[in-house]
This record gives C-alpha cells, sequence and structure tokens, in this order.
C-alpha cells in the first residue's frame, strides 16, 4: 500500500458515477429490447462500482482500500450471473412468444 | 355403587350416542345393541342406587335429605364457582326408574317398529342422547346443569319427532314442539339467573336452603318462581303451551311413549315437585300451580272426546294427566304427583306402544277406519285395555291408586274437587271410546282389519311387562306390599318422600270415585257400542261446541293469527331492513364500491413492465428527494 | 489543469458518450458496441484511482465476455432486425426522472461534507496485498459469490436449454 499524489478531487468521480447512473435509468425505463435493458442496467452496476472505488481510493489509509476494491470484485462476479440467468430468461421468452420487447408481453394485468 | 356413583347412569347411553354418531353406520346392525345395551346397564345400575338410598333412609330417618357429589367446573376466583354433580333422594330415584324402565322398553319394541327405517341408526343415536340426557336432568344437583339436560331433552325431542323429515307436517310438528316450550325455557333460564343474582349459587338444594332462610328479597322470588312455572308449563304442555304435545305426535310412535307420555313431558312437574318449597314460600304460588293444572286437566279431557286419531286423543289423556300431577302439586301433595307420575309413566307408554302396535298392523291411525282388531290381535287389545282403563281410573289398576290419591291431597278444596271429580267420567268415557271404536264393533276397513296380526317379540314383550306393571305397581302404596319386598318402611315411603302415614285411603272418596268413572264407561259404552249413531246426534245438536271441541277450542288458530298478525308481520318490516338496509345498501353497496374501485384501478396495471419500472424509480426519487430535504 | 485531470475528463467523456450512446442508439448493434466503449471507459477511470487489477478484470470480464454474451444474444432474438423505438409517450417522463435524480445525486455530491484527501492523494493497493484480503481473510464470501455464479449458470442452461418438442 502507498499513497500516490493524484489532483483530481473525489467529487469529480462521484459526479461521473451520477451521470451514468442516470443514463442508466433512462435506458431501463425506455428500452423496448430487454437485452438493451439489460445493457442499461450494466451501466448502473458500473456506475455503482466506480462509486465503491473511489470512495475505496480516497478514504483514510489501511482496510477501508481493501474493502471497497473486494466489494466490486464481487460486484462484478454478481454482474456476470446476472447478465448469464437474465439472457437465458430473455431467451425463454423469445422462443415462447416470438419477441424479446418487453411491451409486447404483457399478459400481467387484469 | 352407591348414591354417589349416579353419574354413571347417564354417561354410559351418552357414550352410546358418541359411539352410534361417529361410528354407527360401521357397526353390524347400526349399533341399536350398543344403545340398548347402555340403557339397560343404566336400569340395572338404579337398583344399588335405590338399595344404597332405603338404608341411608333407614339410618337418617327424615332428616335424610339426599347425598350429592359434584366437582367443580368452572372457576373465576372469587366471583363465580361452576360445579357439575349428582343430588339422589327419593324423587331422583322414582324419575331414574321411571326413565331408564321406559326407555329400555322402548328401545327394546323399536327393534321390530323401526326396522327398516333408513335413519334406523340415527334414531338410536337419538335415543341415547335422549335418555343421556334425562337421566342427567333428573341428577342435576344444580340448576344450570339442569337446563343443559333440559335443553337437550327437547332438542332431542325435536330431532325424534321430525324423524320421518320427509314429511312436511312431521317437520312443522317438531318446529312448533320446539319453538313453543322455547317460550317456557326462557323463563326457566331467567328464574335461574334470577335466583343466581341473589344467592350467588346454582345449587339447587342451596337455593332453597337461601330462600327458606329468607335471602331472596320477595319479588324477585315471586318472578323467579313465576318463571320456574312457565318453564315447567312448557315442557309438561300445560295451558295454554300445551298445543304442541298433540301435534308432536308426527313422530314414531315409540318417541311418543318415551318422550311424550313417560319422560320429557313430565321434566315440568319434576322440576316443581323439586322446587316446590319455593312455591310454598311465594304468596298464591301454589294456588296458581293447581289453577293451571285444573284448568287444562278439565279442558283437555273433553277433546279426546272428539279427536279421532288415535294417537292424538292418547296425546290429549297425557296432557289431562299432566294436569292431574298440577293439581296434585298445588295442593301441596307432591307425594300423590309422584306416585301419579310413576304409574301414569307405565299406563301412558303401555297405550302408546299399543297405538303403536296397531298402527305397525294396519297402518292407519284414524280411528274410524279402525275397528274390530279385537279377534285379530288378541294381545294388543288386552294390554290396550288394561292401559286404558288404568288411565280412565278403573278401580284396582294402578291409575286408580294414584287418583286416589290426588283425589284424597285435594279434599280440603272444594272447587279444585268438584272439577277433578267432573273430568273423572269424561276421561273414562273417552278411553272407552277410544278402545271401542279401535278394537270393538265392525272393522270399517275390512281389508285392512283382515291382514292385521298381533305383534312380534321384540314388540310384545315390553307391551306384556307394561301391561304387568299398570296391573301391580298401584299396590306400591300399601306398607306391607313394600316391606315384603326387602324396603324398610315399604316402597310407599319411598315414593312419599319419607312420609310415614303412607297410604292415607279414603273410602268415600274411592267409592265417589270409582261411581263416576264407571258411569263414565257405562256412558261411553252405550254411546260407542251399543248405540253408535248417539254421537253424531249429539254432535248435531251442539253444533257449535262440537265445532269448538273438533278446532280444539280454535287455539291453535289463534295462535296461528297472533304468529301471522304479530311476528310475521313484525318479521317483514326487519326483512325488508334487512334486505334493503343492511344488505342492498350495507353489505353489497361496500361490496360494490371496492368493486367499482378495482374496476377503475385495474387500468392502472398495463402489463407492461417499462410502466412498472418507472413507477418504481418515481418512487425511489420521490423518496430521495424527501431524505435529500430533510438532509439539507 | 494537470495532466492527469486532462485524462480524466477526456475519458469521463468518452464514458458517458458511450452511455448516451447505450440508451439512445436506434440500432442495437450500434448501442451493444457503445456499451463496450463505457465499459472501457470505467476500467480507465479504474487505472486513475490506482487499481489496475480491477481494471484488468472490468476489461476481462466487462470488456470480453459480457459484451459477447449481449451480442450473442441480440443476434438469437434477432433483435437487431426490428428497428428499436422508445416505448409509447413514457419517454418525456422517464427523461424528467432520470434528470431530476442526476441532480439529486450531484446536489448530495456538492453538498456533502466528503472524507480524506480534498486534493486528491489517494491510496494504491498492490496485487499481492489484495490477493492476500480477497483468499484469507474474504475467503468464504468469496467461495460463496463463486457459489451464486456456477448456480447462475447451470439454471441459465436449463432455462436455455432447447427441449424436445419446442
Amino acid at each position: 500500500m502507498e499513497a500516490v499524489a493524484q489532483q483530481i478531487p473525489l467529487e469529480h468521480f462521484l459526479v461521473l458515477s451520477a451521470i451514468l447512473f442516470s443514463l442508466g435509468v433512462y435506458g431501463v425505463l425506455t428500452r423496448r429490447n430487454a437485452v438493451l435493458i439489460l445493457m442499461s442496467v450494466e451501466l448502473m452496476l458500473n456506475a455503482a462500482s466506480i462509486n465503491m472505488v473511489a470512495f475505496a481510493a480516497y478514504a483514510a489509509p489501511e482496510r477501508a482500500v481493501v474493502i471497497g476494491i473486494v466489494f466490486a470484485v464481487f460486484i462484478i462476479t454478481v454482474a456476470a450471473a446476472e447478465v448469464g440467468l437474465a439472457l437465458a430468461i430473455i431467451l425463454r421468452v423469445f422462443r415462447n412468444r416470438g419477441t424479446a420487447n418487453v411491451d409486447e408481453v404483457d399478459q400481467l394485468k387484469w | 355403587m352407591g348414591m354417589t356413583d349416579a353419574w354413571l347412569l347417564p354417561v354410559l347411553p351418552a357414550g352410546a350416542f358418541a359411539v352410534l354418531v361417529l361410528f354407527g353406520p360401521y357397526l353390524p346392525r347400526r349399533g341399536d345393541w350398543l344403545a340398548i345395551a347402555a340403557i339397560f346397564a343404566s336400569f340395572v345400575l338404579t337398583f344399588p342406587i335405590i338399595a344404597d338410598l332405603t338404608s341411608a333412609l333407614a339410618e337418617h330417618g327424615e332428616e335424610f335429605v339426599g347425598a350429592a357429589n359434584s366437582i367443580p367446573w368452572l372457576e373465576v376466583p372469587g366471583n363465580l364457582e361452576l360445579r357439575l354433580g349428582v343430588h339422589v333422594d327419593a324423587i331422583t330415584v322414582v324419575m331414574l326408574v321411571v326413565g331408564s324402565f321406559v326407555a329400555l322398553m322402548v328401545q327394546v319394541y323399536s327393534l321390530s317398529y323401526m326396522r327398516g327405517d333408513s335413519r334406523y341408526g340415527w334414531y338410536y343415536a337419538a335415543m341415547s342422547l335422549f335418555a343421556a340426557s334425562m337421566l342427567a336432568l333428573v341428577l342435576a344437583d344444580n340448576f344450570l346443569l339442569l337446563y343443559f339436560a333440559w335443553e337437550l331433552v327437547g332438542l332431542c325431542s325435536y330431532l325424534l319427532i321430525g324423524h320421518y323429515s320427509h314429511l312436511r307436517s312431521a317437520a312443522e310438528a317438531a318446529k312448533k314442539a320446539f319453538i313453543t316450550t322455547r317460550l317456557g325455557d326462557v323463563g326457566l333460564l331467567i328464574a335461574i339467573i334470577l335466583l343466581w343474582r341473589d344467592t350467588g349459587t346454582f345449587g339447587i338444594q342451596e337455593v332453597i336452603a337461601a330462600a327458606q332462610a329468607g335471602e331472596i328479597r320477595t319479588e324477585v322470588l315471586t318472578a323467579s318462581v313465576v318463571l320456574l312455572l312457565l318453564g315447567a308449563m312448557g315442557k309438561s304442555a300445560q295451558f295454554p303451551f300445551h298445543v304442541w304435545l298433540p301435534d308432536a305426535m308426527e313422530g314414531p310412535t315409540p318417541v311418543s311413549a318415551l318422550i311424550h307420555a313417560a319422560t320429557m313431558v313430565v321434566a315440568g312437574v319434576y322440576l316443581v315437585a323439586r322446587t316446590l318449597p319455593l312455591f310454598e314460600l311465594v304468596a298464591g304460588g301454589p294456588e296458581l300451580v293447581l289453577a293451571i293444572g285444573l284448568f287444562t286437566a278439565f279442558l283437555s279431557a273433553f277433546l279426546g272426546l272428539v279427536m279421532t286419531d288415535i294417537k292424538r286423543v292418547i296425546a290429549y289423556s297425557t296432557i289431562n294427566s299432566l294436569g292431574l300431577m298440577f293439581v296434585a302439586l298445588g295442593v301441596g301433595a307432591p307425594a300423590a304427583a309422584m306416585l301419579y307420575l310413576f304409574t301414569h309413566a307405565f299406563f301412558k307408554a303401555l297405550l302408546f306402544l299399543g297405538a303403536g302396535s296397531v298402527i305397525h298392523a294396519t297402518e292407519r291411525q284414524d280411528v274410524n277406519q279402525l275397528g274390530g282388531l279385537w279377534s285379530k290381535m288378541p294381545l294388543t287389545g288386552v294390554t290396550f285395555a288394561v292401559g286404558a282403563f288404568s288411565m280412565a281410573g278403573l278401580p284396582f289398576l294402578a291409575g286408580f291408586w294414584a287418583k286416589d290419591e290426588i283425589l284424597v291431597g285435594a279434599l280440603e278444596n272444594r272447587v279444585a274437587f268438584s272439577f277433578l271429580l267432573l273430568s273423572l267420567p269424561v276421561t273414562a268415557m273417552y278411553m272407552t271410546r277410544l278402545f271401542i271404536l279401535t278394537f270393538l264393533g265392525q272393522a270399517r276397513e275390512p281389508e285392512v282389519a283382515k291382514h292385521a296380526h298381533d305383534a312380534p317379540l321384540a314388540m310384545s314383550v315390553p307391551l306384556a311387562l307394561l301391561a304387568l306393571l299398570t296391573l301391580v305397581t298401584g299396590l306400591v302404596v300399601f306398607d306391607q306390599v313394600g316391606r315384603a319386598l326387602g324396603f324398610p318402611g315399604g316402597i310407599g315411603e319411598l315414593i312419599f318422600l319419607g312420609e310415614p302415614e303412607v297410604f292415607h285411603f279414603d273410602t268415600g272418596v274411592a267409592a265417589a270415585s270409582s261411581e263416576l268413572v264407571a258411569l263414565g264407561i257405562i256412558a261411553g259404552w252405550f254411546a260407542w257400542a251399543v248405540r253408535p249413531e248417539l254421537p253424531q246426534r249429539a254432535a248435531q245438536a251442539f253444533r257449535p261446541i262440537h265445532a269448538m271441541l273438533v278446532n280444539k277450542y280454535y287455539l291453535d288458530d289463534f295462535y296461528q293469527a297472533i304468529i301471522d298478525r304479530v311476528v310475521l308481520a313484525g318479521s317483514r318490516v326487519l326483512a325488508w331492513f334487512d334486505r334493503n338496509v343492511v344488505n342492498d345498501t350495507g353489505v353489497d353497496g361496500s361490496a360494490l364500491t371496492t368493486g367499482f374501485m378495482g374496476y377503475l384501478l385495474k387500468f392502472q396495471q398495463t402489463g407492461k413492465l417499462p410502466n412498472y419500472a418507472l413507477a418504481m424509480v418515481i418512487g425511489v426519487v420521490a423518496l430521495a428527494l424527501v431524505a435529500f430535504t430533510l438532509k439539507t | 489543469m494537470t495532466v492527469a485531470q486532462g485524462i480524466f475528463y477526456l475519458i469521463a467523456a468518452l464514458a458517458v458518450a458511450g452511455g448516451l450512446g447505450v440508451v439512445l442508439m436506434r440500432s442495437t448493434v450500434y448501442a451493444a458496441l457503445f456499451l463496450f466503449l463505457a465499459l472501457l471507459a470505467v476500467a480507465g477511470i479504474y487505472i486513475l484511482l490506482a487499481s489496475e487489477f480491477l481494471a484488468l478484470v472490468q476489461v476481462l470480464i466487462y470488456g470480453g465476455a459480457v459484451t459477447v454474451l449481449l451480442l450473442f444474444a441480440l443476434m438469437l432474438t434477432r433483435a437487431s432486425d426490428l428497428p428499436e423505438t422508445m416505448v409509447g409517450a413514457q419517454w418525456p417522463i422517464a427523461a424528467f426522472v432520470s434528470l431530476l435524480l442526476m441532480g439529486l445525486l450531484i446536489a448530495t455530491v456538492a453538498t456533502s461534507n466528503w472524507p480524506g484527501d480534498a486534493d486528491g492523494q489517494i491510496t494504491r493497493l498492490f496485487f499481492n496485498e489484495l490477493g492476500d484480503a480477497l483468499f484469507r481473510r474474504w475467503a468464504v464470501p468469496f467461495e460463496i459469490a463463486s457459489l451464486v455464479l456456477l448456480v447462475a449458470l447451470v439454471g441459465a442452461i436449463i432455462l436455455a436449454r432447447q427441449e424436445e418438442g419446442e
């Protein structure tokens, strides 16, 4: 562990993360194709990861750094699992209903 | 097996009931043998109790007030303690013998009478439940248990009257019996609560002791006594509640013999006899009982003259007898009442079972369709005659001795005495009429009479046993007989509640009553056997009176009118309120509102995922906004 | 503006451009390629935060595996054949809500008092230290995570398998 001089303030990373997250939310709300919705979710997950790593780097030294990085690793792991599973589900839906567009799969109503 | 173990008596038939209800269909013969075995065991077990009682009487003499045994049932510390227990004394024992023996006879009789009935198993289950409740009723040491059993016998009566539930008339009769007796039962319940409020106990002996010590306020005591009497009148079919008993004849005949002759209907007499000390504390209490009994006995006697249904005639004679018992209680001769109850149970059950035998053989119960059965059914005829003339009060049959006791008891009350004397020939006359029309003369339907035959063994044996008892039970009034049977002081003393001068036979009274009964029988013989056209002419001559009698004094119509005008009218108002306000506006209205809201809201459910996601995000952002506002 | 800051703004601009492409591009394949761009930019951000290991992981897993998987899914569902259009009239509301969310987050960042060195003193973690932490201290969660991954993949295979008669 060593201290590195770095002229970028923490807030810059946080603002970038906020922008990416909001873009992801917008994508989830407006995209029709389930695969694209999944991509937007990935964007949101990455935004969260940036937050974790930035906090870890800027936090007071010692153990907090490790926790942040480990957290990011886990997020990536879970995201991979999620992508695999979600794609399988999308494939199922596509086979059953002939479409992967979420607005055409609307049996869940009155 | 002593008096304190008497709780076993009702428990046995109750257990039989439980087994029959749960496993009846899987038992051989639907379990009738189990019901009979249970009631037989109860009957046998009364003998050790009698022996125990007689030895206790011999030991303690007149101070003996009965043996009790109870367990705590429910307890509210400091406030309320309910106990469950039995109390055995002379009255109880009389009722136990009557109840268990007649129940046994009737159940044996039913083996044949009810054979092939589609609800045979249920019939025996209900019979067992009835036997259990009746025994519990007479054994109860507190009003609460008594009331519990009181309602249970009412329920059994309802179930058994309506046994032929496919007949509308049976269903109606069951309903009528239940509701009419309920009217009195409510009185009984209020009386029990009133007495409890002033004494803090439900125990019958405790309440009587408290009343005698003057711990109950006079007005409360008066009200309770009147209400108690109301309950007794409902159960014992006293005027004006008597209307249910003739209709109750819709049930199977053995049921009539057990419930509506020997046991349940005398529960009212038992209740009054049990609480007679309370009545004596109230001014006019005994007189009220006397008046009701007299009125009932007198009115019902005439109805027997015109009824044509064999069972209904016997039913009116039962009301007549119950009236006599109330008279005996009213004049302060509970011993006479209990003696009459004792003998009446046997000869009235005999009459009903005889009638059942006739109905079984001919499938007719209107006397105008019967007649000429004497040679076809000799055993039924002879036993029926014994029962009928015992009811009429012919000397040396059971009814004679018992009725004589009541007459002697009423001797001091001129009015009651003369009315009683007046009713004697009438009773004798209609019993004679019933016998003649059923068994003598020409068969009015020869086809039916030709195939008539005496009853099978299961029915004949109870008939013969009851007839035998009817011949001899009257003799228990003689001390010598009792002593010979091994009861110190005679059976008489047992029934006579320990009064030493047990049998006050008055030759004058006996002679007068015998003459009147003979007069009635001869008149009946003359009117229906010698000059059969005479009754019709009399009916023509006194048309209004005849019509009044046939219509049962228009009481049923009067009640029906009250029900139609008052009860049903009120019900219609309530029904309208219930339908329109409670149901349509309240229940349906709120449901409709909810449904309409749901209809409006369901369009929010588009089924499209992005819409749901948007709603979620809006919620999250709104929460974030709130959190941010609170933070800064 | 230092060199580091310049590099940051460049990478940040690339990331935002990638994000915009993901959510706005009409063609689904182009959107997937823009996602690839955004993910690579995020890897650059990790390097700026002195986490070379994470940057490597990001490129390997996201840039390699996930993007390829997404492209395969697009191909299998024939999504690229259809023009991707927005859902109904929802996009203005979605845009407003997203902007509101962004404003809220930035305002929160701006108004908060962050610990640590304000002028950018960061702590660097070496590979061996990370490995030590991951396989000693966090060994159990790590194993659980791998189990989750295994289960998810088995489930995915079962779900996506072509059954007889389908």
